[in-house]
């Protein structure tokens, strides 16, 4: 409260203190309202250091009035009051003092800061400005670099050089004096010509588009007159047909087979192309067909890839509806078979037509996911052919064609690939499916022109054209042979079969006139049998008994004598000779083991065949060995010694004419016959 | 014993044709290099093939080692015998006899270096030459069969000296009995005939089949083999094989078996015999079988000796007869292995 009041009252006091602020009185009268103390001004005249010492001073003072005061009161005493009202106003005055103290240093403050602020503000414009001018440069460098950097878009065009330019372009544009020295006026020249060139080149394109648009013009009308020519064409062809027949020039024929043929997967239609023309060169007695749905085997006709994922989606699909069917895993493994197994739509048909009439009919097939051709065989005759019993193997289509090169028994795939897709669907061996695909030979592959060779497997084998010819020829020969020596054999059987050995005329200078011995029984006997007999040891170890011989036996006697023979006839008879075994019971039973002559006998019927093969193609050969071993017996038996300690005359006398019994160190016999002088001697 | 299926090979015209051929063959003879390594052996096709006998007994012997080293046509028709002289190995089958050269056999291709024919007296029909016989000291060659005759020929001059006529049948072997100097013969006739070499004459005649002890008229009189030891001598064929004391014309041990034998030799204190039947029998004097040898052909008909001294290491016994094999005996107990053509 007194220090408001002070504050109040100060203004009033302050004015009648001190002249200095007189000046300043003014200004404080006409501005009342305002806050400007009079200290204000005081201020800056005052030592602050002394206003402290001052300060210090009145504090010492105050401090030495209240302990007076202190003093008197505890004293106590009538003048006491007086004294301390004395120091009262002192202090008072003191007190007085120090508020004045208080306010300069306020003021003081107030001023100091006042300045620091006004100093800052000031700092802070310039830093700004500062700022402005940095930016700015920044600012004016960029739009330097920028300009520095522009390019112009002449610069893009690719000008013609400049000693081009002065030598093509006309001198009003060039205008070479003044656009050497000066480099600008040289670039707007350089420019000016651009500009004019390229309109020149507008114009030229402008007018070889039209020309083009002329031009397309006229090739569709053309195209159109040509379609129109083609169902013209048709019709003449259609209309020359009866023409064709007449003159037995079938064109028409071969043309539609050709285009049956374009469908044909590659192997069966280098077979088609190879045979045609075979047939059309060599051989008038081929003829080639093609059978089959053609519709088919389009449909088939995709890329591999795609048919590829076809039937993996689609085996996908199976699985899937399999699973919600569940039919039995056989099935399905089945089904997997009948796939890999599946052969294309289309067949080649091959008839190889023989002297006697009769015809080979071989169908050809092509596995598609084997990558193998098959083939099978019929032979029809021109008569109806009675089968003697056993003749039964002799044509059948399994075995007809069986080993027509060694070794080609047709009952495994040639390409070695296929093992690995038949362990997938469980397939062992072709061999069970052959009756119904046809036998996978290898020269039917070759004549496909596939081939797989065993070193060096491949991963696709394509069809190769010169393999198919150059065993075509080869091949439509053995063909042709093995059927006109299986029919040749199958005649000789049903006489074999009565008993009669039937000898041509032309072979009959291989016999003496007189035969006594006679063929009793001609059977067929199977593999197993004939190697369970005792007789026929050697030729099982010497690996001439395969199973893709066909096995006889044969019972020829005379008297008590019985003679055995046991024949192997191979599928490439008459190329290669039949076997013969032979065991004699007569008096014991003597084989090759324990008679030298009986020996003797099978070598001449065996390696001296040659000489009984008759006029080519030797389909006479069995037959004329049966003979020979007819006329052995009997020299066998009519020249056996005579045992002179058992009684009685020799069961067979000798009627052969001999010049000598024995000979040589095992006493052979005299088996060979000379002919015309109608004796026997010794080889 | 179950018999193993042999592998079938695909056979075409003229693998089948050489297998029935080698089916078929006979080996007649056989006869011992010079020196004592090869082995030359004769079939009845009239085929010679030489086999290198040091190359099948080394220890790297391997299959080819049993094949022939060279087989050449030597006759048209079959090489009943052969013996060899210190250079030249001397054949003979279809009445003729040819020489060829130990050293130049071995190459392809060789030719003969002589051949010579004997009188023969019919001309309708060659006979053949069933035995060979050396005689060192006249340096001279025995040849007898089909026209039963000995002819004998003078090695160095090619000429035909004696003719020895005496058995009414052909001959099948030769014997040479080194003291005298004797020849014998058997013949099919049933008899075995000693000729002096010296006079040209026969000296004595045993007709085998006479003596009840050893004949056998089933199997027929004909002697198939002869070996003499000089005061004895062995032979068998459809008589029993006996052996027969010379100076006495008696037959002292009969050997029982029944099968003809076709070729017997004596070998240090024993006799080797071989015929029809596999094996090689091994006799002792008094007739006890001593051992049976079997072999790898069905009958056998001849053997061989190999007691060259230049090849001790070659020295075995080689038989022949009805197969394309010769076995050989390194020892005499058992075969070893076999030669095939």
């Amino acid at each position: 409260m007194s220090s408001e009041s002070g504050k109040k009252r100060k203004p009033k006091v302050i004015r009648s203190d001190g002249a200095p602020a007189e000046g300043k009185r003014n200004r404080s009268d006409t501005e009342q309202e305002g806050k400007y103390y009079s200290e204000e001004a005081e201020v800056d005249l005052r030592d602050p250091g002394r206003d402290y010492e001052l300060y210090k001073y009145t504090c010492q003072e105050l401090q030495r009035l209240m302990a007076e005061i202190q003093d008197l009161k505890s004293r106590g005493g009538k003048d006491v009051a007086i004294e301390i009202e004395e120091r009262r106003i002192q202090s008072c005055v003191h007190f007085m003092t120090l508020k004045k103290l208080n306010r300069l240093a306020h003021i003081r403050l107030k001023k100091g800061r006042d300045q620091t602020h006004e100093a800052k503000q000031k700092v802070d414009a310039y830093h700004l400005q500062l700022q402005n001018l940095l930016y700015e440069v920044m600012h004016l460098q960029k739009e330097i670099t920028k300009c520095l950097e522009f390019k112009s878009k002449h610069e893009e065009i690719d000008l013609v050089s400049l000693e081009e330019f002065y030598k093509e372009a006309p001198p009003d544009i060039s205008k070479a004096e003044v656009t050497m020295g000066d480099p600008h006026q040289q670039t707007l020249a350089r420019l000016d010509w651009e500009l004019e060139q390229r309109k020149r080149l507008a114009e030229k394109y402008r007018e070889c588009l039209s020309n083009k648009e002329k031009i397309l013009k006229e090739i569709e009308v053309k195209k159109e007159y040509l379609s129109s020519l083609q169902p013209r064409l048709n019709s003449i062809m259609q209309a020359s047909l009866p023409v064709q027949e007449y003159l037995f020039m079938p064109f028409d024929q071969a043309h539609k087979q050709y285009e049956t043929a374009r469908h044909l997967p590659p192997p069966l239609y280098v077979l088609f192309v190879q045979a045609t023309a075979y047939g059309q060169a060599c051989d008038k007695t081929l003829s080639v067909a093609i059978e089959g749905s053609v519709d088919e085997a389009k449909a088939l006709f995709k890329p591999p890839e795609d048919s590829q994922d076809d039937e993996s989606d689609s085996d996908a699909e199976e699985e899937q509806t399999t699973k919600r069917r569940r039919p039995t895993l056989g099935v399905q493994l089945d089904d997997k078979r009948k796939e890999m197994l599946k052969r294309h739509p289309l067949s080649v048909m091959l008839d190889l037509k023989c002297k006697d009439d009769s015809v080979l009919h071989l169908t050809f097939y092509y596995l598609m996911n084997l990558n193998i051709m098959t083939v099978k065989a019929k032979v029809t005759t021109a008569t109806e052919l009675i089968t003697p019993i056993s003749a039964g193997d002799l044509l059948s289509p399994d075995s007809v064609l069986s080993c027509l090169y060694p070794g080609d028994h047709g009952k495994k795939t040639p390409n070695p690939a296929n093992q690995y897709q038949f362990d997938k669907v469980g397939i062992l061996t072709l061999s069970d499916y052959v009756l119904e695909l046809g036998h996978p030979y290898l020269w039917v592959q070759k004549l496909g022109g596939l081939h797989f060779p065993k070193e060096q497997p491949q991963q696709t084998v394509i069809a190769d054209h010169s393999l198919s010819a150059s065993h075509m020829e080869t091949t439509m020969k053995l063909l042709k042979t093995r059927v006109q020596s299986r029919l040749a054999l199958h005649k000789q059987f049903a006489s074999l079969e009565h008993g009669i050995v039937p000898v041509t005329s032309d072979c009959q200078y291989l016999f003496p006139a007189k035969v006594v011995s006679h063929l009793v029984k001609w059977v067929t006997i199977a593999h197993e049998d004939y190697m369970e007999l005792h007789f026929t040891k050697d030729i099982v170890d010497a690996g001439l008994a395969g199973d893709t011989n066909l096995y006889y036996m044969a019972l020829i006697e005379r008297g008590t004598a019985k003679l055995q023979a046991a024949v192997v006839l191979n599928p490439g008879y008459s190329s290669i000779p039949p076997i013969f075994q032979l065991c004699l019971n007569w008096k014991g039973e003597k084989t090759n083991s324990n008679d030298d002559n009986i020996r003797a006998m099978e070598g001449e019927v065996n390696v001296c065949y040659k000489e009984l093969c008759g006029p080519w193609p030797s389909h006479q050969l069995l037959t004329n060995q049966l003979q020979r071993l007819c006329v052995l017996l009997d020299v066998y038996l009519e020249t056996e010694s005579h045992d002179d300690s058992v009684e009685g005359p020799k069961e067979f006398p000798q009627e052969k004419m001999c010049l000598r019994l024995f000979r040589g160190p095992s006493r052979m016999k005299p088996f060979k016959y000379n002919h015309p002088q109608g004796f026997f001697s010794h080889r | 014993m179950e018999r193993a299926v042999p592998l079938v090979v695909p056979l075409g015209q003229t693998e089948v044709f050489q297998a029935l051929q080698r089916l078929h063959m006979t080996i007649f003879s056989q006869s011992v290099s010079p020196c004592g390594k090869f082995l030359a052996a004769g079939n009845n096709y009239g085929q010679i093939a030489i086999f290198s006998l040091s190359a099948a007994l080394s220890s790297e012997a391997k299959e080819e080692s049993k094949k022939p080293v060279v087989t050449f046509q030597a006759h048209d028709g079959p090489v009943y015998s052969m013996v060899s002289t210190d250079r030249h190995l001397l054949s003979a089958g279809d009445g003729e006899v040819k020489a060829w050269l130990w050293a130049e056999m071995l190459k392809k291709g060789c030719k003969e270096l002589w051949r010579r024919q004997p009188p023969y007296r019919t001309s309708l029909e060659v006979p053949e030459i069933n035995a060979l016989l050396l005689v060192p000291k006249e340096n001279s060659l025995i040849l007898a069969g089909g026209d039963c005759q000995l002819h004998t020929m003078d090695l160095e001059t090619g000429t035909f000296t004696r003719v020895l006529r005496g058995h009414t049948d052909y001959i099948h072997c030769l014997a040479l009995r080194e003291r005298s100097p004797e020849v014998l013969s058997g013949g099919e006739d049933g008899a075995v005939r000693l000729w002096d070499l010296r006079t040209a004459k026969e000296v004595q005649t045993i007709e085998v089949y006479k003596h009840e002890e050893c004949s056998r008229p089933h199997n027929g009189r004909w002697i198939g083999c002869l070996a003499t030891d000089s005061d004895w001598m062995v032979c068998g064929g459809g008589p029993a094989l006996t052996l027969w004391h010379l100076r006495s014309s008696t037959p002292t041990t009969v050997f029982p078996i029944r099968a003809p034998q076709k070729h017997v030799t004596f070998y240090q204190d024993l006799i080797l015999s071989a015929g029809q039947g596999r094996c090689v029998n091994q006799w002792q004097l008094s007739g006890e079988l001593k051992a049976q040898v079997p072999g790898s052909s069905p009958g056998l008909l001849s053997l061989s000796l190999n007691q060259q001294p230049a090849a001790p290491e070659c020295k075995v016994l080689t038989a022949a007869g009805n197969s394309c094999r010769v076995d050989v005996f390194t020892n005499l107990g058992y075969r070893a292995f076999s030669l095939s053509f």
